[in-house]
């Protein structure tokens, strides 16, 4: 029993000192919490924190060859920690020097001394994040980070690196508008803006926290939440395309010096969007993408509208293109409305085809006024059957709203039919015009215009588009043939011969309408102000591509489609189809020019490659000797020799005759490096063929 | 006492919910620390159910194991922040302190050793050396790479002993001893760093400690600065769960600083609340081993007791900045993994004394003890 009562009475004693551990604790939390309160509050405050978001890296867009046309560019900002804890007087004072030194190299606008009286000022002060450059690329991010000091890394270095991206399009205006932007607070623009989500990928966040002097700086050196990188987009834009597309704009625009115009390049039959090109002129004069006009702006069409008019006709089989009909002198009147044809006197009584092919304002009215005029809906009914009145429902924003009225519409009137039958009181954007000028061309099938084939993350397709059929059908067969002959006939006969070409065959529609402004009707200035456009496909027989284009207010007095829009139509159709191998029909007579083929001068080289060119081109070659890699080619009348090239280890072997690659192999491989000048096949080098390789660490060559 | 733990146990929870959930993986570190604290509970209630008497023998046992277990930590252990004090057990591939395991195991182990020789106490080269030998043996492996355990498990030993009935004196015979290692530790860590990779770190918390108060905004003292925010924050009533802001700035919120978390939180009040529960905690076990006039059982509870209410004080100590910063975790309310279960085993025994004594007397006061339990 006593021993238990001499434990009890031990244990009472540390229980004790327990307890007064316990009320230290509470005397220390009142101390804090009452005493030095105030100052904790205020060490608080200044201790904020906030949540940085980390931009993924946005995905690419690229032209549908690979070309990059837009990517995000990392710029960096480098700031130095100059009181990081790990930074002693000791290690500073022993590196500042070399590290100034390398700063002076890499950023040559401050030099040694200044940057060493900066630093050093600034650890004076107590600064923690001292700006050295904003915008620094990675490759000098890079270099910096091997610097002294710098290379201890963050914590025991006090390098600081932050990123940012800016979006570049290294075409810079090509296609632009189409390429479009996304930025916060503003209206997407163009595909940046409809793949936006799939482009910016997933952000991240990042804890980052205020020190003295209200600057941030990140907690911990891992991210809370780790930013997912966007997807790319491959574009249906061929850059080569566009390129042609956007000058051939450009030069008609400049020589109208029109306000602006468009061009829509598109895939007959999957409808991809070859190229895009919108210009307008900006104050100082030039011309830039500003506006998407070809998917933005909705206007009345014109005449190239009559072909939907007579489609309708010739569908309900009211006309055939034999029809003749009487267009008279060239003015008619509808009510009290005049209407005119452009050529002075009228082209009297001519047929439904010929009406079209000048483009007869008084025919296509007519006819299209006394077959209707009883049931002006089902003329409207037959165009909203060719998905005429119906956006197309492409992914950029700001697609313009077609407009084609109902005949019970309270603004139909007596002149609504004939007018609209030639392209007024209804308005269409150039891209939907394309599309159905498109489903023409594609036997009938309106496929949606499409700006994306793909979609790729980490260089893997995740999302392929294929064509996107609006009408399987907008009209029969037989009407088709019948349009697709009228839209020939203006090209070879019509108001659009200019663009007769030789080679292949374009069929298409002029369009020039007067341009209707809100407050002064259809003058402006006192002058009637014209939209020209041409609008149609090629090559006639098998249709590849269509296309438009519309140039507005053309102010040197030419209007007409033909003369302002025909050329740029013209001059893109002559490049597109010059490229296009699969357009060209095949060369029937080759014995001709196989008749006397010479053997083709070769240059030397690896035995493997020119032995594949050969074979390829069916040149008879002579394999001389041992199976050698290096060759020289000789070429004879009736067949190339090839020699062995002996290159002997540690001599510099006969460049000469050799192509720059093969040259550049064998160089680097040799150890050496190598300087060229020129272009072709190398004609001399230095040091000569034979010398020892050892008292060389360079060789000079030059090219023909 | 099973309530008082099971409180414990749910508050916890709750504040590991409350800081975690303002990062991503929330769930992951609550269904982490549930499963830890379930396994927990299954240790705790196994351990309970064993006789007491057996805790003697495993005590050698476990102390025999646990100091190759140390020697190999110390050699191969991962290194965090230049301590080695994990291994990583193989096949389940979880890390543990081995120190957790010795500090059990030596408690046991003295109480053991106090019973062994109950008659012959008094005997200074018979009773105190051979109890303290492998205290200063274990005690020693630990320090190097963490001081602070050492010298808790340390002073927990010595309390024991001094409960244990062991003359005064014989402590004074230790003072030198103790002058003579520390000196040791000194020298060596002056002359040969890489022996104690973690003077630098215990030499500057110390002048952190006693230096100038007003250079605690300075980044050094960053992390005492940062807890004494959250507890002015914190007030009488605290903030509410969850709504901590100073859990962004202090290393470690969800082990060595959690104090500091729950003062931000749930005020003044919660934090004496707390600090009041491990008191009674020590207050049930004098109080249950007044029960019995064994030894062994009254030591072993005491001991176990005494070393979780110890830590938990210093724990708070260190986040109110009444002794230095060190990395003690808040047993039972930290979140970290292994140290858990091994407190779960410490209270198992303790529960196990409390109901191996209730057995024996359980002529009386059998309803005594369930009832608070």
């Amino acid at each position: 029993m006593s021993k238990q009562q001499k434990l009890i009475r031990r244990v009472y004693p540390i229980y004790m000192l327990l307890i007064l551990f316990g009320l230290g604790i509470l005397f220390k939390i009142g101390q804090v919490q009452f005493i030095e309160g105030d100052h904790w509050q205020e060490l608080a405050k200044s201790y904020s924190t906030k949540h940085r978001k980390i931009d993924a890296i946005r995905g690419n867009i690229y032209a549908s060859d690979g070309s990059l046309i837009a990517t995000s560019v990392p710029k960096y900002e480098v700031r130095f920690d100059l009181n990081a804890e790990a930074i002693t007087n000791e290690l500073f004072a022993k590196h500042i020097d070399s590290l100034c030194l390398e700063l002076s190299l890499l950023l040559p606008e401050k030099a040694k001394n200044e940057w060493k009286s900066e630093l050093t000022q600034a650890r004076k002060n107590g600064a923690r994040y001292h700006l050295i450059r904003r915008k620094l690329s990675y490759t000098q991010i890079k270099k910096m980070r091997q610097f002294p000091i710098f290379s201890r890394g963050k914590y025991k270095g006090g390098f600081i690196s932050i990123q940012q991206n800016k979006r570049e399009k290294p075409f810079q205006v090509l296609a632009s508008r189409t390429i479009g932007y996304s930025r916060d607070n503003s209206k997407p623009v163009g595909l940046e803006g409809a793949y936006n989500k799939i482009l910016s990928g997933t952000q991240g966040l990042q804890l980052m926290q205020k020190i003295a002097g209200g600057i941030w700086m990140p907690i911990e050196d891992e991210n809370e939440i780790e930013p997912e990188d966007g997807s790319d987009i491959i574009t249906t834009i061929d850059i080569n395309i566009q390129d042609v597309a956007e000058n051939a704009l450009l030069e008609q625009l400049i020589k109208q010096d029109a306000d602006h115009g468009c061009v829509v390049l598109m895939e007959v039959a999957t409808g991809e969007v070859k190229a895009i090109a919108n210009l307008n002129k900006t104050k100082n004069g030039g011309y830039w993408e500003t506006y998407n006009y070809a998917v933005g702006e909705s206007t009345e069409p014109g005449s190239t509208f009559k072909l939907a008019s007579l489609i309708a006709a010739l569908e309900d089989g009211y006309i055939d293109l034999d029809d003749s009909v009487e267009t008279g002198n060239g003015m008619y009147k509808f009510y009290d409305q005049k209407m005119y044809d452009s050529r002075i006197g009228g082209y009297g009584k001519i047929t439904i085809k010929r009406a079209f092919e000048v483009s007869s304002n008084i025919a296509v009215a007519r006819t299209i006024n006394e077959n209707y005029r009883n049931n002006p809906q089902k003329f409207i009914d037959r165009l909203y059957k060719m998905n005429l009145h119906q956006k197309l429902g492409i992914e950029i924003y700001g697609e313009g709203e077609p407009r084609i009225k109902s005949a019970n519409d309270p603004t139909w009137s007596g002149i609504s039919l004939p007018w609209i039958s030639h392209g007024y009181e209804v308005s269409l954007t150039p891209l939907q015009i394309l599309a159905f000028y498109n489903a023409v061309a594609n036997d009938g099938k309106m496929v949606k215009p499409r700006f994306v084939k793909e979609i790729r993350k980490i260089g893997k397709p995740i999302k392929i588009f294929g064509p996107e059929v609006i009408n399987p059908a907008i009209c029969s067969k037989a009407t088709i043939e019948k349009a697709k002959a009228m839209l020939e006939g203006v090209v070879q006969q019509g108001t659009a011969t200019n663009l007769k070409n030789a080679n292949f065959k374009i069929a298409g529609k002029t369009g020039t309408a007067q341009i209707y402004n809100a407050k002064t009707g259809y003058k402006n200035d006192k002058q009637v102000s014209y939209q020209a456009s041409f609008v149609g496909y090629f090559p006639a027989n098998k249709p590849m591509y269509s296309c438009i284009v519309v140039v507005n207010a053309p102010s040197k007095n030419v209007y007409y489609g033909n003369l302002v829009a025909g050329p740029i139509f013209k001059e893109i159709a002559d490049k597109v189809y010059a490229t296009s191998i699969q357009l060209h029909e095949e060369i029937k007579n080759t014995a001709q020019f196989a008749e006397r083929t010479p053997i083709p001068v070769s240059k030397n080289g690896n035995r493997y490659d020119l032995n594949k060119v050969y074979s390829e081109l069916k040149v008879p070659s002579l394999q001389n000797g041992e199976n050698a890699t290096w060759v020289a080619a000789s070429a004879g009348r009736d067949k190339v020799t090839l020699y062995k090239r002996v290159f002997k280890v540690g001599i510099i072997p006969n460049f000469i005759g050799m192509d720059l690659k093969d040259a550049i192999y064998i160089i680097e491989n040799m150890g050496l490096k190598a300087d060229f000048t020129g272009k072709g096949i190398i004609k001399e080098q230095t040091p000569n063929a034979g010398t020892k390789v050892e008292n060389f660490d360079r060789v000079k060559l030059i090219l023909t | 006492m099973l309530a008082v733990f099971s409180l414990l146990l749910v508050y916890s929870s709750i504040v590991t919910l409350a800081y975690k959930h303002h990062g991503g993986n929330t769930a992951y570190y609550l269904f982490r620390h549930g499963i830890f604290l379930g396994l927990g509970f299954v240790l705790m209630y196994v351990t309970h159910k064993m006789k007491y008497s057996y805790f003697s023998r495993i005590a050698q046992l476990l102390l025999y194991a646990s100091v190759p277990l140390l020697l190999l930590t110390l050699l191969i252990g991962s290194n965090l922040n230049n301590a080695s004090r994990w291994l990583t057990i193989p096949v389940i591939n979880q890390s543990f302190q081995t120190s957790d395991l010795a500090k059990l195991g030596l408690i046991m182990y003295t109480a053991r050793m106090l019973w062994l020789k109950k008659e012959i106490l008094h005997n200074f080269r018979q009773a105190f050396v051979p109890i303290i030998i492998p205290v200063g043996v274990v005690c020693a492996l630990i320090l190097p790479a963490n001081f602070s355990t050492a010298a808790v498990l340390f002073s927990a030993c010595m309390v024991l002993m001094f409960i244990g009935g062991i003359p005064i004196k014989h402590f004074l015979s230790l003072v030198p001893v103790g002058v003579v290692a520390l000196s040791m530790i000194f020298l060596i860590a002056q002359f040969a760093p890489q022996v104690f990779p973690r003077a630098e770190t215990w030499k500057k918390r110390v002048e952190r400690y006693v230096g100038d108060k007003n250079a605690e905004d300075i980044a050094g003292n960053y992390q005492v600065a940062q807890a004494k925010i959250a507890i002015s924050n914190g007030g009488i009533l605290g903030r509410g769960p969850g709504n901590s802001t100073q859990r962004a700035f202090l290393p470690h919120p969800y082990s060595d600083f959690i104090y500091a978390i729950v003062l931000e939180e749930y005020g003044a009040l919660g934090g004496v609340f707390i600090l009041l529960l491990y008191i009674v905690l020590f207050f049930r076990t004098i109080k249950m081993s007044t029960k019995t006039d064994k030894p062994f059982p009254q030591l072993l509870a005491i001991g176990i007791s005494f070393l979780m209410v110890f830590q938990a004080l210093i724990n708070m100590g260190v986040a109110v900045n009444l002794l230095p910063v060190t990395g003690q975790p808040l047993p039972l309310m930290s979140m970290g993994g292994t140290s858990t279960w091994f407190t779960c085993i410490g209270l198992g025994i303790i529960l196990s004394v409390s109901r191996g004594i209730d057995l024996e007397n359980n002529t009386k006061t059998k309803l005594d003890d369930y009832a608070i339990a």
